[in-house]
């Protein structure tokens, strides 16, 4: 094998597929890139078993072949090489393979690509197109509520699936960990319609949101019941779904709250700030006392003291206190669009909605704690 | 008559025979280690530091068959098997394949108590599958721990943890041993006391004293006598005399502490030697206890001196410790007092406990999801 391309090129490829390779692996092969010289140019791919990128990069190919070279120290090389630098690689008979540009020499100990390994992906049953943004925005509101839970491994992902509402077909995004919940929609792309319900793993999920670079493009998007597979200009990532039954969500989505209350978000969020201040351990409980017009935020820490902030809000319901994990009032404050968020509450045991006022294309659902 | 009871009437169905799996990994750091170097297969080979002071942490069944076993000081293994082929730990790689078990554990329940890196209690009584009995699943279960990682794992069934785990030792290695509900009090009847899990040397000796050497023994001691001489463990003792054994597995076994500690290559006198060791200690502990989000407010110090005499120093504060600095500071106010010490230190121990992040989650509401 032997290529040459242009630094900048090259670091940005590996860029891309270089994040998937774990920095602990027990297989050697899995700390390394793929690299094939073809007449499409180089093509770069790094698997965790689980998860393949690849992306074929313009290179002038000298000849044709393939080997693997570990991935990080390899990106780190191509990060130190000055701007504008030319780099060419070339395939030694012992096993090794050296790496040149400028007055820089590395000669690098490689692996057979022969024990390189494939996501054997077989028949992807569906396939549609997406905006970018769309996409993008499926993932940033939803991946906060990813449970990292290993037991429930089914919650360790995003579950997406089209949904029919009043005739219409949503292709909809939902996580969560159990205490709360996000739920995104958009109306389904041509090709989606009938897809099967599929949980994308987290590490998946995050890649994808990191490849995400022009806003504007189409992503194209091929699924199994096992796999799915992204396209995003040049990057094609590949990822084996989680095997395992999202739980039927929507019975916990309440239907019947009618205790209605809105805040501006942003003064909502900043006086959350304030007084979970007073919580010295992390994850503590803000009780919301909610009457006519008014909204008293509050923390007590039998140590340190406690702390009140009192809120004008819309709220014309029955008086009600009810207690949130504060870090989780503003994870999802930090997701809502609108400058007013709205809450939408049974009583201090059960789960409240809370979204955007206008617009219903997210959702949320928070469990209280006790206070 | 008493009043009738609706819950039992429904006879049976109050006592369900649970289906417990205890899986125990072959030799698991000696067996990795052979795994990932073909050199090591099919020789002696200890999981471990060579040098004086070290502690085998795991060792290969050829090592074993010279007696060599974990927990042996370094220097004994290397007498007793002068072949013996020490290896560092790789402890990331352990607890990567750990993970890898654990999934392939979570395909089949999610009522899993991992006791170590190694072991675990699986509970399958309503995760089977039509037809599929626990002996299959714990097969499946060892064929695809071989399959995904190329090591071999033993398995107990039984219907109760203490049998299960007292099976999974039948077999060992790469074996599967059953013990049903009619045969469970026999074979505990017939199984030496000191081979119970639970009962360590010292129990051992004391019922000796008593009068008890075997299951029988001990199923034939009142448990009043029991509850005497052994308190709270003495009923403990009593059931799994019968083949009875209650305890639920707890998927999310709660921790009580965070510690770390180590023993030094030469003894160390001086408070600005404690300074340096206690340093490296501190940091790992505070990192664990950042990994797993829980601070606690009581700090334990431990010193092993070199005649093996060891003290613990434990001071408990208002707030959880806040951070590195934080724990260091509380460690060494507990240390000073000890430096300078006519007797030299081998061993210096930092633990944290008291954990108050436990309330703060048991208050936090979780969703009723349908089948979860």
């Amino acid at each position: 094998m032997k290529v040459t391309l242009e630094r900048s090129a090259l670091l940005k490829s590996l860029g891309h597929v270089h994040r998937v390779v774990e920095r602990r692996n027990t297989i050697p092969i899995l700390s390394n890139v793929l690299l094939s010289a073809s007449g499409e140019g180089l093509q770069l791919k790094a698997t965790d078993l689980d998860l393949e990128v690849t992306e074929i990069t313009p290179a002038d190919i000298g000849q044709k072949g393939a080997t693997t070279l570990p991935a990080h120290t390899l990106y780190e090389i191509v990060r130190k090489l000055p701007d504008g630098a030319q780099v060419s690689l070339e395939a030694g008979d012992n096993g090794q393979l050296q790496l040149r540009s400028g007055r820089s020499r590395f000669n690098l100990q490689s692996l057979p690509e022969s024990d390189f390994p494939d996501l054997a992906t077989g028949d992807l049953t569906h396939a549609f197109k997406i905006p970018a943004a769309e996409l993008k925005r499926l993932i940033d509101k939803t991946q906060f509520a990813i449970s990292s839970e290993e037991t429930r491994y089914y919650l360790n992902g995003v579950f997406m699936h089209v949904a029919e509402v009043d005739g219409q077909a949503f292709l909809r995004a939902v996580a969560t960990d159990g205490h709360r919940l996000a739920r995104l929609e958009t109306p389904a792309p041509a090709g989606a319609v009938g897809m099967p319900g599929i949980i994308i793993p987290r590490k998946a999920v995050a890649e994808v949101q990191k490849l995400i670079e022009d806003p504007e493009a189409e992503i194209g998007v091929e699924l199994s019941s096992t796999k799915i597979r992204f396209s995003i200009g040049p990057v094609v990532l590949t990822t084996k779904l989680i095997d395992g039954s999202f739980p039927d969500y929507a019975r916990v989505i309440p239907t019947q709250n009618d205790k209605f209350l809105t805040v501006e978000r942003k003064d909502f969020a900043e006086a959350v700030d304030r007084v979970s201040t007073i919580s010295s351990e992390r994850g503590r409980a803000v009780k919301l006392a909610v009457s006519d017009g008014k909204l008293v935020l509050s923390v007590t820490n039998p140590d340190s003291g406690s702390a009140v902030e009192e809120l004008e809000v819309d709220y014309d319901g029955a008086a009600l206190e009810i207690g949130f994990n504060a870090r989780y009032l503003l994870d999802i404050a930090g997701q809502l669009d609108s400058d007013t968020a709205l809450f939408k509450m049974n009583d201090s045991g059960s789960p409240t909605i809370i979204a955007d006022r206008d617009g219903a294309s997210a959702l949320y659902v928070l469990m209280p704690m006790r206070v | 008559m008493s009043a009738p009871e609706p819950a039992a009437s429904s006879s049976g169905e109050a006592r369900k025979i649970r289906k417990i799996i205890h899986i125990d990994m072959d030799a698991f750091f000696a067996s990795v280690e052979q795994r990932d170097n073909p050199d090591l297969r099919g020789k002696p080979v200890a999981v471990g530091h060579g040098r004086a002071r070290g502690v085998v942490a795991a060792a290969s069944y050829e090592a074993r068959a010279f007696g060599v076993h974990s927990a042996m000081p370094s220097v004994t293994a290397q007498r007793k098997c002068p072949e013996l082929i020490f290896t560092p730990p790789r402890f990331d790689v352990y607890r990567a394949v750990s993970l890898q078990i654990r999934k392939i554990f979570a395909r089949h329940t999610p009522l899993i108590e991992p006791l170590s890196l190694d072991e675990a209690y699986l509970d399958l009584t309503d995760c089977l599958d039509d037809g599929e009995t626990a002996t299959q699943a714990a097969e499946k279960i060892r064929a695809a721990i071989l399959a995904e990682t190329g090591l071999t794992a033993s398995a107990g069934v039984s219907y109760n943890k203490f049998l299960a785990k007292m099976a999974s030792d039948q077999r060992k290695p790469n074996g599967l041993f059953v013990i049903t509900p009619k045969q469970g009090p026999a074979f505990v009847a017939a199984l030496p006391v000191r081979k119970f899990h639970g009962v360590g040397p010292a129990t051992a000796d004391k019922m000796k004293k008593l009068g008890i050497e075997t299951g029988a023994d001990l199923r034939a001691c009142d448990p009043h006598v029991l509850a005497h001489h052994f308190g709270k463990a003495g009923a403990f003792y009593a059931a799994i005399a019968r083949g009875e054994d209650h305890r639920p597995v707890k998927p999310d076994r709660e921790r009580k502490s965070i510690g770390a500690e180590n023993t030094f290559l030469a003894d160390i006198f001086t408070p600005e030697a404690m300074q340096e060791k206690i340093a490296p200690i501190v940091t790992k502990v505070f990192a664990a206890c950042e990994r797993l989000r829980l601070f606690g407010r009581t700090v334990t110090v431990k010193v092993k001196y070199a005649d093996f005499q060891q003290l613990t120093r434990a001071q408990t504060q208002s707030a959880p410790v806040a951070s590195c600095d934080d724990l260091s500071h509380r460690a060494q106010n507990l240390l000073r007092p000890l430096f300078p010490s006519s007797k030299g230190v081998r061993l210096l121990g930092v633990t944290v406990s008291g954990f108050e992040e436990m309330q703060g989650e048991a208050d936090q509401l979780g969703f009723a999801f349908p089948c979860d």
